[in-house]
């Protein structure tokens, strides 16, 4: 699943990310894409504080994979 | 001496000569006295900046020469990485608890030490040895850390002990190798003047703050963790920064826009900061958050004052669980 966040401020791109996971089942991967500069430091906070994992792909690409419900 | 009267009597320039010239320059020189013995410098190693920020300038670039690296963190405010930009440079990264390891440094480093992050109150543990020159970040600090031995230059805010704003106090040692980076024709380092009243106003606040201090300390690090404890237990999805002076505590909350809650908090009675990039001019997220890994948006910077009661901040308390829920809600 690719969710386009770009041109999307903060704190909208994880809010739409925690929307898109809610209903997935763990182990589900989502491509995430935002040009926000709060992005790439906060979806390691988001991760690290709902025990989720995140991959920075590059400065607009993260790929992020559920690992708690 | 009561305010008006300074405003009064502080007119005449203290450099001149004549009667009403002497009165003041005695006013600046028991300014000077007043925020020595608090600081725990030389009364003759102080100057008074107008412009605050003037003191970065001043204190890290009067002690650079060509032969010297500029050494300085990723948590150190945006107008050292401003004078970095200049100088052959090293910065450090900080810690996620605020710490910069010093241990690796070169005998010509000059080397930026920040005692008190002002965001998240980080109190700074390492101490730079054995170095060219130590510029003192003390802005955030006020009275509360003292400098280290080694100092060369240093520079507090007025406001940190609660004296009016738009006042720097700077401080070159007399054992430093310090050479004035501003076009000069005399030994004054500041190019003045700087307001009298302004640092007398500010030399009347430091006695009474630090008279206070001593009192009031105990009750601002309780209400500093009730805070801390508060949130951590009450509103879910919420990411603290890790302590250090008690005085300021950095926050942030997932799911919410910043800009919304430090405007809704305004509305509803309560000064607060943020570090978000919404509430942010250049729409930057706070680098201070960012380098230490605490979340970035939906944060707010509480600074706990002397006159901060425990009714008020249970109040605040309340509104805040509230008020992020309703912005959370509205998502």
């Amino acid at each position: 699943m690719i969710l386009d966040c770009l041109g999307k401020r903060c704190p909208l791109p994880i809010i739409e990310l925690a929307k898109a996971l809610s209903d997935k089942p763990v182990g589900f991967e989502v491509t995430l894409l935002s040009d926000d500069p709060a992005s790439a430091p906060d979806l390691i906070a988001w991760a690290r504080m709902t025990t989720n994992s995140v991959e920075t792909i590059d400065s607009k690409t993260f790929k992020i994979t559920k690992l708690a419900n | 001496m009561a305010l008006p009267h300074i405003f009064e009597a502080a007119w005449p320039d203290p450099t001149k000569l004549g009667v009403d010239s002497k009165s003041t320059a005695i006013l600046l020189n028991e300014a000077k006295e007043t925020f020595a013995s608090h600081l725990g410098i030389r009364g003759d190693e102080i100057s008074f900046l107008g412009e605050l920020n003037l003191g970065f300038h001043l204190g890290l670039t009067g002690l650079m020469s060509p032969d010297n690296r500029l050494v300085f963190s990723n948590i150190d405010r945006m107008e050292v990485f401003a004078i970095s930009e200049n100088h052959p440079s090293e910065r450090l990264e900080a810690s996620n608890t605020g710490q910069v390891n010093f241990t690796d440094l070169n005998r010509s480093d000059v080397v930026c030490l920040q005692l008190c992050n002002r965001e998240t109150g980080t109190i700074q543990e390492g101490r730079p040895d054995n170095v060219a020159g130590v510029f003192v970040d003390a802005t955030a600090s006020g009275t509360r850390i003292k400098l280290p031995d080694n100092w060369s230059t240093a520079l507090w805010d007025s406001t940190s002990w609660a004296g009016p704003s738009g006042l720097g106090i700077f401080a070159v040692s007399k054992s430093a190798n310090w050479k004035n980076p501003l076009p000069h024709l005399d030994g004054r380092i500041n190019p003045g003047p700087t307001s009298l009243p302004l640092i007398v106003a500010s030399a009347l606040a430091i006695d009474s703050w630090v008279a206070d201090e001593k009192n009031l300390a105990a009750k601002i690090a309780t209400i500093n963790s009730d805070v801390r404890n508060y949130i951590t237990t009450n509103i879910p999805d919420s990411d603290l920064a890790p302590g250090g002076a008690d005085h300021l505590i950095s926050a942030s909350f997932l799911y919410v826009n910043a800009e919304q809650l430090v405007t809704t908090l305004s509305d509803k009675g309560y000064a607060v900061d943020s570090g978000s990039a919404c509430s942010a001019a250049n729409m930057q997220p706070s680098h201070v958050l960012a380098a230490m890994g605490v979340l970035t948006q939906g944060n707010i910077r509480l600074t706990i004052h002397h006159s901060t009661t425990f009714d008020e901040v249970k109040e605040f308390l309340n509104v805040l669980k509230q008020t992020v829920n309703e912005l959370r809600d509205q998502k």
